[in-house]
């Protein structure tokens, strides 16, 4: 693995913010202070792969008529991960092809994404969202626990990500709500509802299983050896 | 660094059912010709263990006896090392032989499905061919609504 991982790929913004979360849980967890009746989802973790989200749901969502057009001309070409944008919060979990890390504390739950180094910051210390959020890549997420699930509430999100590879979109107005409920120590139940006034005419969901990953998460960068840009061509006219 | 195969997915060395489109930061159609398959033989003579997509080059003798250096993209390291990748399973010199799909541009470039390695085995580079995602047509996995 060392040559493997050699390239500096590793953002140092990235080790600035997550190192404290990483040793923080662990010094919870070595001192007993981890609460007791909390679902313990700490580890590595993968959802199917699904680049089409509409597959999960079965249809397509319930487009406004904007939504509609908007999916009708949408082109991967466009693609923000063609650009090594951001993945996005639920996309990072169900498309991010690659595994990615759960660390949670009493304060703090915490999703590290293998893909491109990204990571969610779910504040679960009872606080609620700003009164005004500016968009951004994760939007601000809050959660709290429920017996066996986690409740995630998500809004702020930048209209820029994808809910997928087949070009869903989104606006800013996106409110992510999404449950992770504790099925067995190597299984997880998550379910995320859309809801999106501006692209969908009421909300919908879909629900995936989340498996244990016996691996760890390793390095990535979007930007190491990309060659693609130049030779992409746009799928529609 | 201790790496191993997904408990879930039960992946075991080079299997070759495991062949999921996987690009890491592009979907296949809007890069590959779905409908220009290929299969090329020559000789290795660089190999790009890197991110986003592994990349490595062969010199191909073409039927008027010129050589082309041909460039092939498989899937992100990541992904093809929990496969059973590493980055001298090619190594300049080799000659295999690799099924893929070329580039839309016209230019040298191809995704590559499969590599036959030099001692016979033909083995998954991670992209391309058919999927068996269970939430995604293999034409969704390539980029295709």
């Amino acid at each position: 693995m060392k040559n493997f991982s050699r390239a500096p790929t590793v953002c140092a913004a990235s080790l600035f913010f997550v190192l404290p979360l990483v040793i923080a849980c662990g010094n919870r967890a070595a001192s007993g202070n981890t609460q007791a009746a909390t679902p313990d989802l700490n580890g590595v973790w993968s959802a199917p792969f699904t680049p089409d989200i509409s597959k999960a749901l079965g249809h397509q969502p319930p487009f406004t008529p904007y939504g509609a057009a908007r999916f009708a001309k949408e082109d991967e070409f466009d693609d923000p991960l063609t650009k090594c944008l951001p993945i996005g919060p639920a996309r990072g979990i169900q498309a991010g092809i690659m595994p990615f890390q759960i660390v949670q504390t009493p304060s703090v739950f915490t999703i590290l994404f293998e893909n491109q180094h990204t990571f969610r910051i779910i504040h679960t210390d009872g606080r609620s969202h700003p009164k005004d959020v500016d968009p951004t890549w994760f939007g601000d997420s809050i959660g709290k626990w429920e017996g066996d699930s986690l409740i995630v509430d998500t809004v702020g999100l930048d209209d820029r990500t994808w809910l997928d590879t087949a070009g869903h979109e989104h606006s800013d107005q996106l409110h992510l709500v999404e449950r992770f409920q504790k099925v067995d120590n190597n299984n997880i139940k998550w379910t995320v509802t859309f809801e999106d006034p501006k692209f969908f005419t009421e909300p919908w969901s879909v629900t995936l299983p989340i498996a244990r990953q016996n691996t760890e998460i390793m390095s990535y960068s979007c930007e190491e050896n990309e060659k693609d840009r130049a030779h992409l061509r746009r799928t529609k006219k | 660094m201790k790496t191993k195969s997904s408990v879930t997915l039960g992946l075991s060395f080079f299997l070759l059912s495991v062949s999921a489109p996987v690009f890491a930061h592009h979907g296949f159609a809007v890069e590959f010709d779905k409908d220009n398959p290929l299969t090329l033989t020559g000789t290795v003579t660089k190999m790009e263990f890197m991110n986003p997509h592994i990349y490595f080059y062969l010199d191909v003798k073409g039927k008027d006896g010129k050589v082309v250096n041909w460039a092939l993209e498989g899937g992100p390291p990541n992904v093809i090392y929990r496969q059973g990748w590493r980055k001298d399973t090619l190594k300049p010199g080799d000659v295999v032989t690799v099924k893929g799909f070329r580039a839309k541009d016209g230019t040298h470039l191809a995704s590559c499905s499969t590599v036959q390695l030099p001692d016979g085995r033909e083995v998954s580079a991670g992209t391309g061919g058919a999927s068996k995602n269970a939430y995604g047509s293999a034409a969704a996995a390539d980029g295709k609504k």
